[in-house]
């Protein structure tokens, strides 16, 4: 067991490590192979007016003339160690996680990311919650109930949900009931701590919104799988011991059923954490996501560097934990 | 009926199960009717389709849910099943009738422990037993159906237990409320003999002990034969023949329970007296194979009088055993072992695992080795190496003389049309997008031929040889039952000629009437074609009759190898002796001998 886990965690570190490298690679290699100069680049990342001192200034501050592999190391000593930049007299001490500054604004990116964690934390935790249960149950009662015409309109309603995009559900949502009938207030972001009930008013729309799309994909797994188990033989043995239907489903059944679905759970989970782009952007919640789309408008290449290593930081902290939770789920994975 | 003191237990009156299909209504059982006494034990015996199965769910009032019909009478227990609301079903399941099922690496819930399982299976009935009762229930269950120390076993999960293991763990949890009937459909099908024996002498010693009826379901004779007092034959939905085991079985009043009965390959008949009886029947041009669904029996003896032009590179027929004359060596095997890493020590280191150890043999032209062996001991690993699929870790194959051990694939491929396999499963082995002919020609052209016509011409001959018509060229697969579909295999094998084919349990998937008709096939192939054989299979008796020297293996080596007649009339070790005590006969008498001589065995062993 602890050779599991630590295999797990040697896995998911160094899909971290690649991950630095290759967005790293993209955003400071690839534009060069595609031959723009060091003044080009330097020009893109000033700024404001970009006079040729500026962009001098520029140069020497992030070392654009230095060899690749030195900017990437110092790129990764800042993660670690932290830096400094130095503009004229001023420098920016930026503290340990260093993933850099802001090219618009100046800010570091870290602390930037830390301050809209909450916003994205609350959101993609509700709207997990809801799609998993939601899912889960629509599904499993479509499967029981397979040809009725609540599996019918479930399953007319859930192909629907998998097939439309978040903008229009979430303006449709805007419009109607938060506009037109006025039964809800703009949704807005309130932190827990102050108003746990503003809290929960203000994110209820975005979680729907967000959770239709995922629990319509949900449902139509878990009625899959469900139907598929529903035929095994030990299902069979559980009836021919006596049990009610009730258990056969809900202990028998299920079970298995939720094995996969734990796996497609973390995956989506942790792309979710990562910045819901198109929820915090309709519903103008100051997530990780919306953060990622401004920065990704103004080429501000630090902040995208720094979002996109969080996400899959994200990613693969989700996969690590479901990781370790599948030998507990599914006994036949667990180690000798 | 005779006896009428005693109430029956299960009393099944004009049962009839209907299936309503796009196709109108198939009746899987029609007018059954039978009793079995408190005590008593029933077989219910018919090949696939028979509607044993469907009797057996019925029982059980498992077709509940499903689109099936059922009319006629069942009770169980004093209780009458078709008409039983779902709650006095389910209080009647697992606790008047318990079932155990074929298949025993599916049948248990892989996510929960065996005590787990157990207990509730008693805590559905009793819900007044706390579960440290139970659990002392279910070690004392465990215990009883010879699970070694089961006060550790009751936390496993059902994968760390082997499949006769898994079978008993069924047994047990059919045992948690000492229910008053037991029925076990196929409950060792799918184990080795050796095992099978055990299940089934666990089955027969707990209905004695406990007073438990046995209802034993299965397509095998044999199997029934010891076990039951009473049998009753199915076919087609329809019981065509019941009485006392004794009677059915030595004197069976109906020609389908003949033909059944002369169907059961048996471990006394040698190959010889196999033989003979083929070649006599063949003369005579009796007719034959007509349970098969008809078509192409008749081809088979049409071809054959037409005395076909031998293909090259066939020897002339062989007459008597082979071995005799001229033995010419065709493939020498020498101290080969094939070595397998396994996975999952500490820290992923692997170890090593022999599944083939140092086995050596040589193969005369014309003869058919036949290799036994349960599953696991080898044999599969053994005819792939000799098909180069695997290469072998250690040791030296010659075919013909030549050291075909580690030459190059390219180099091999020319060889590959003279080594040739038909494989287990006519259902998974044949890709269901392809035609018959197609499947067929593919080797053909593979090997080089171009000419699409003469392709056509030579697999249409060829289908009309296996006994199929050659209008079948363009017919997929699923039109064809098993054993036409093992036909097709033949003839997908017999197409490039081969001087070797390696038979790999080619007729164990298939029911006893129509493994009868493939075996003759092979038969009458060799003596054609000269052929030589390498027959693998699990089932002793089958293997008795197709060869002329047999290997025994156990855990990837060769205990005994010989002349097929003095191995089994007098086997040499253990292992064979005890193997050769596991296989089911067909006289309940003898049965009932060898099971006490197991059983003896057994605790002197102990």
């Amino acid at each position: 067991m602890p050779t599991y886990i630590l295999r797990r965690l040697g896995a998911g570190l160094l899909l971290l490590a690649v991950v630095t490298m290759v967005t790293f690679a993209i955003f400071y290699v690839v534009p060069k192979w595609a031959g723009r100069t060091t003044e080009q680049l330097a020009t893109m990342y000033v700024g404001r007016a970009p006079t040729p001192e500026a962009i001098q200034a520029t140069i020497d501050r992030l070392g654009l003339d230095k060899p690749v592999i030195v900017q990437f190391g110092e790129f990764v000593r800042g993660i670690f160690f932290g830096a400094q930049y130095r503009f004229g007299r001023d420098t920016i001490d930026c503290a340990a996680p260093c993933f850099g500054y802001s090219f618009q604004t100046y800010q570091e990116v870290f602390p930037e990311i830390v301050s809209r964690l909450p916003v994205t934390f609350s959101l993609a935790l509700g709207a997990g919650i809801i799609w998993l249960v939601g899912g889960i149950a629509v599904g499993v009662v479509s499967a029981v109930w397979k040809g009725s015409v609540f599996d019918r309109v479930a399953m007319a309603i859930a192909l629907a949900g998998v097939s439309l995009p978040i903008f229009f559900t979430g303006l449709l949502v805007l419009a109607f009931p938060v506009h037109a009938w006025g039964w809800f207030l703009t949704p807005g972001y309130v932190p827990l701590t102050r108003d746990p009930a503003g809290w929960a008013a203000g994110l209820f729309l975005p979680w729907i919104t967000l959770a239709f799309l995922h629990a319509a994909m949900y449902a139509r797994q878990t009625r899959a799988g469900m139907l598929e188990v529903l035929g095994e033989d030990y299902i069979r043995t559980a009836r021919a011991k006596g049990l009610s239907e009730r258990k056969v489903v809900l202990k028998h059944a299920l079970r298995p059923t939720l094995t996969p679905i734990v796996t497609i759970f973390g995956l989506d989970l942790g792309l979710v954490l990562g910045g819901a782009v198109l929820t915090e952007q309709v519903f103008s919640l100051n997530g990780i996501g919306r953060y990622a789309v401004n920065a990704i408008t103004q080429s501000d290449l630090p902040v995208i560097l720094g979002v996109t290593l969080f996400g899959a930081f994200f990613i693969v902290l989700c996969n690590l934990v479901v990781d370790l939770l599948y030998p507990l789920i599914d006994p036949r994975v667990r180690v000798r | 009926m005779s006896e009428s003191a005693p109430k029956p237990v299960v009393r099944v009156d004009d049962l009839r199960v209907t299936f309503p299909t796009m196709d109108g209504d198939v009746r899987a059982v029609d007018g059954l009717s039978f009793e079995v006494p408190a005590g008593g034990g029933l077989g219910i015996v018919g090949e696939s389709g028979s509607g044993k199965s469907v009797t057996s769910l019925a029982l059980m009032g498992l077709h509940r849910g499903s689109r099936a019909r059922i009319t006629g009478a069942i009770e169980v227990a004093g209780r009458d099943v078709v008409s039983a609301t779902d709650r006095q079903l389910r209080a009647m399941r697992g606790d008047d009738i318990a079932m155990v099922f074929q298949d025993p690496m599916q049948s248990l819930h892989p996510q929960y422990t065996i005590g787990d399982q157990l207990v509730e299976a008693l805590r559905v009935h009793r819900p007044q037993a706390s579960r440290a009762e139970a659990l002392a229930r279910a070690v004392g269950a465990l215990d009883r159906v010879g699970i070694p120390s089961p006060a550790r076993r009751v936390n496993s999960y059902p994968h760390e237990f082997s499949g006769g293991m898994r079978q008993r763990v069924v047994i047990a949890m059919g045992l948690m409320c000492d229910p008053k009937v037991l029925l076990a459909d196929e409950p060792t099908t799918a184990l080795d003999v050796t095992v099978q024996a055990r299940i089934l002498d666990l089955l027969d010693e707990l209905r004695r002990d406990l007073g438990m009826a046995l209802i034993l379901v299965s397509h095998d004779l044999a199997v029934v034969a010891g076990s039951v007092d009473e049998v009753v034959v199915m076919r087609h939905g329809v019981a065509v023949e019941r009485g006392d085991v004794r009677t059915v079985l030595s004197a069976p009043g109906h020609p389908y329970t003949q033909a059944l009965l002369a169907a059961v390959p048996r471990v006394e008949v040698s190959r010889a007296q196999r033989r003979a009886r083929d070649r006599s029947e063949r003369a005579g041009g009796a007719d034959r194979g007509g349970r098969e669904g008809g078509s192409g029996s008749g081809a088979v003896a049409g071809a054959t009088a037409a005395g076909r032009p031998a293909p090259e590179g066939a020897a002339a027929p062989a007459a008597g055993t082979p071995g005799e004359q001229g033995r010419e060596v065709l493939l020498r095997v020498r101290g080969v072992g094939r070595r397998f890493k396994v996975r999952g020590g500490p820290w992923g280191r692997s170890t090593d695992f022999w599944a083939v150890k140092d086995v050596g043999f040589d193969l005369y032209k014309g003869e058919t080795l036949g290799i036994v062996g349960e599953s696991g001991s080898g044999k599969s690993t053994l005819s792939r190496m000799v098909m180069r699929l695997l290469e072998p870790t250690e040791g030296t194959i010659e075919f013909e003389g030549r050291d075909i051990t580690r030459i190059a694939e390219r180099r091999m491929r020319p060889l590959r049309r003279d080594v040739q396999m038909v494989f287990q499963n006519p259902y998974s082995s044949l890709n269901p997008r392809v035609t018959v002919g197609d499947a067929i020609g593919t080797a053909l052209r593979v090997q080089g031929e171009r000419d699409t016509g003469s392709i056509r011409t030579r697999v249409r001959e060829l289908l009309e040889r296996v006994g199929l018509e050659p209008g079948h060229y363009n017919r997929f697969p699923h039109a064809f039952s098993g054993g036409q579909r093992q036909r097709i295999a033949i003839a997908r094998a017999l197409i490039l000629k081969p001087k070797l084919i390696i038979c790999d349990e080619p007729v164990s998937a298939l029911d006893v009437s129509t493994q009868d008709q493939v075996l003759r096939l092979l038969s009458e192939l060799q003596d054609d074609f000269g052929l030589t054989y390498i027959f693998v299979a699990h089932d002793l008796a089958v293997v008795r009759q197709v060869s002329d020297r047999v290997a025994v293996m156990r855990k990837g080596e060769v205990v005994e190898l010989g002349d097929s007649d003095a191995i089994y009339e007098n086997p040499q070790s253990d292992y064979t002796r005890r193997l050769l005590n596991a296989a089911p006969v067909l006289d309940p008498d003898q049965a009932r001998h060898l099971r006490a001589e197991r059983v003896r065995e057994r605790a002197e062993g102990a």
